[in-house]
């Protein structure tokens, strides 16, 4: 029988090993600690970040989303129930907030543009480095929306469910399976021009 | 389960999302389904790619510290008023220095001169004189030293010159309060509300007009054309009876000049007005007639 291996799970430690370890961290946020703020920095930082850089596209927006991000958990800690972990809710306020700021910019960024942006972080050296399906799967995400771009952000490095994933981006559970149906459309359809441009 | 059911678990599959028992249906699925098994790879390298791209980043440290300096920043009133507190502390260094002791002195000239002369009323002539030349000296390249630098400012032209009339405006306002109740012992009693009021009406207009005539045609026609304004009423045009037919009309519009002034309520209206088109005019070069060219 064919085995299929799997990918090696994200393991994050202790935010995924209970259901909700933070909990405590948004008692003492409400309760005006500011270490807490920090902690809790430490803990999703690097996701907020990553989450917001996806959906923006600069540097700078993403900075500035993640700011407001802890500005808005300082004022807001004290109304989170429980409801769901700790990380789609954070993920819930930078989805929002990015897309204010994807508002708030006076030209659009279209398909056309997208795809002359570059990859971040791949330069020429690692592009050649890159095996050729890993280059054509980057340059199909490249070129995909950034709603469906966040569907897959949400699943594969965030580790959400679905309806985690829906919740954050505030469509029906529906929308979040449709996109990600689109995703793989796209993929598919970039990496049949690969195959035909290989055979030529 | 069929096809389809499959095709929204593969991505899940590819994640390590699923429970035991749909990855055991997927991993019985994707032996007999060549469509799947492409899938899954696909997804795999999906998986792979975001996590990849994604582990590369870093967080800026600098982020909680900027959001808690943010969080403690003062809002609302608070923060427009400590705004309009720096904006007014620091237009009080760049309006000129010489203005100050200058219009003391002179105040104080006037005040011993009413009380030598014992004509109380050489304050009431002299103080908006001396506001509207105060306030025709607030902008422009000829009396600003730092114009280049307040025009780059990213704080509009006209809260700068708002800061500034307030500033020297109370500033002549306490010099000619100071002025009163130092003649007070030589005023008639129950007088002063009166001769305040008939003091601060006339000093507000004159100064707003100064202030908008400044802007438009130069600080030294706005003093030339003021002075001219406030002196006329006490010029007795009877003398030009000599000359020219004496006509009610004529003596009617002396009569309706000298009267202007001694409305408080008219004055203080127009002064409001004359500022706001100030203030307003302030944020269009066009309308500074004084400037040169280049």
């Amino acid at each position: 029988m064919t085995s299929y291996a799997l990918p090696k799970k994200e393991t994050w430690p202790d935010t995924m090993a209970s259901p909700e370890p933070h909990l405590e961290l948004l008692q003492r946020l409400s309760a005006g600690d500011e270490s807490a703020l920090r902690e809790l920095y430490a803990a999703y930082g690097q996701r907020l970040y990553a989450y917001a850089l996806r959906l923006t596209g600069d540097p700078t927006g993403a900075d500035d989303v993640v700011q407001e991000t802890l500005v808005t958990v300082w004022r807001t800690a004290g109304k989170y129930r429980g409801e769901g972990r700790v990380l789609a809710w954070l993920l819930g306020i930078v989805h929002n907030l990015a897309l204010k700021t994807l508002r708030r910019r006076p030209l659009p960024i279209t398909d056309e543009m997208e795809t002359t942006l570059p990859a971040p972080g791949a330069s020429p050296e690692t592009q050649a480095q890159a095996n050729d399906q890993a280059r054509w799967v980057q340059q199909g995400l490249q070129t995909l929306s950034s709603e469906h771009r966040a569907v897959l952000e949400l699943v594969f490095y965030q580790g959400l469910s679905l309806e985690e994933a829906a919740r954050v981006c505030n469509c029906p559970l529906g929308t979040v399976k449709s996109r990600l149906s689109y995703a793989r459309q796209h993929l598919r359809g970039v990496l049949s021009r690969q195959n035909v441009e290989e055979w030529r | 389960m069929n096809h389809e059911n499959f095709e929204t678990l593969l991505p899940l599959y590819a994640a390590g999302q699923l429970t035991e028992v749909e990855r055991a249906e997927v991993e019985a699925h994707l032996p007999t389904c060549a469509v799947c098994q492409v899938d899954l790879e696909l997804w795999q390298a999906v998986s792979g790619e975001i996590g990849t791209a994604n582990r590369a980043l870093a967080a800026p440290p600098a982020l909680t510290e900027r959001a808690l300096e943010q969080v403690h920043a003062p809002n609302g009133l608070t923060a427009a008023f400590l705004r309009a507190w720096q904006l007014l502390h620091a237009q009080a260094f760049l309006v000129q220095n010489e203005m100050w002791p200058a219009t003391a002195s002179v105040m104080a000239l006037g005040v011993i001169v009413a009380l030598l002369s014992k004509h109380v009323e050489f304050v009431h002539f002299i103080t908006p004189l001396i506001a509207a030349a105060t306030l025709s000296m607030l902008s422009g390249q000829e009396n600003d030293p730092a114009y280049e630098l307040t025009a780059a400012t990213p704080t509009s032209p006209w809260k700068i010159l708002l800061a500034r009339l307030s500033i020297v405006s109370a500033y002549n306002f306490l010099l000619a309060l100071a002025a009163m109740l130092i003649l007070l012992f030589r005023m008639p009693p129950g007088s002063f509300g009166t001769l305040a009021l008939g003091l601060l009406a006339p000093m507000a207009f004159l100064s707003a007009l100064a202030l908008l005539l400044s802007q438009w045609i130069g600080a030294n026609n706005a003093i030339a054309i003021t002075y001219f304004l406030w002196i006329a009423q006490n010029i007795p045009f009877q003398f030009l009876d000599r000359w020219m037919v004496s006509s009610t009309t004529w003596v009617s519009v002396v009569s309706a000049y000298q009267q202007f002034w001694q409305q408080p309520g008219l004055l203080l209206t127009l002064s409001v007005l004359i500022i706001s088109i100030a203030l307003w005019s302030a944020n269009r070069p066009v309308f500074r007639l004084n400037q040169e060219p280049g």
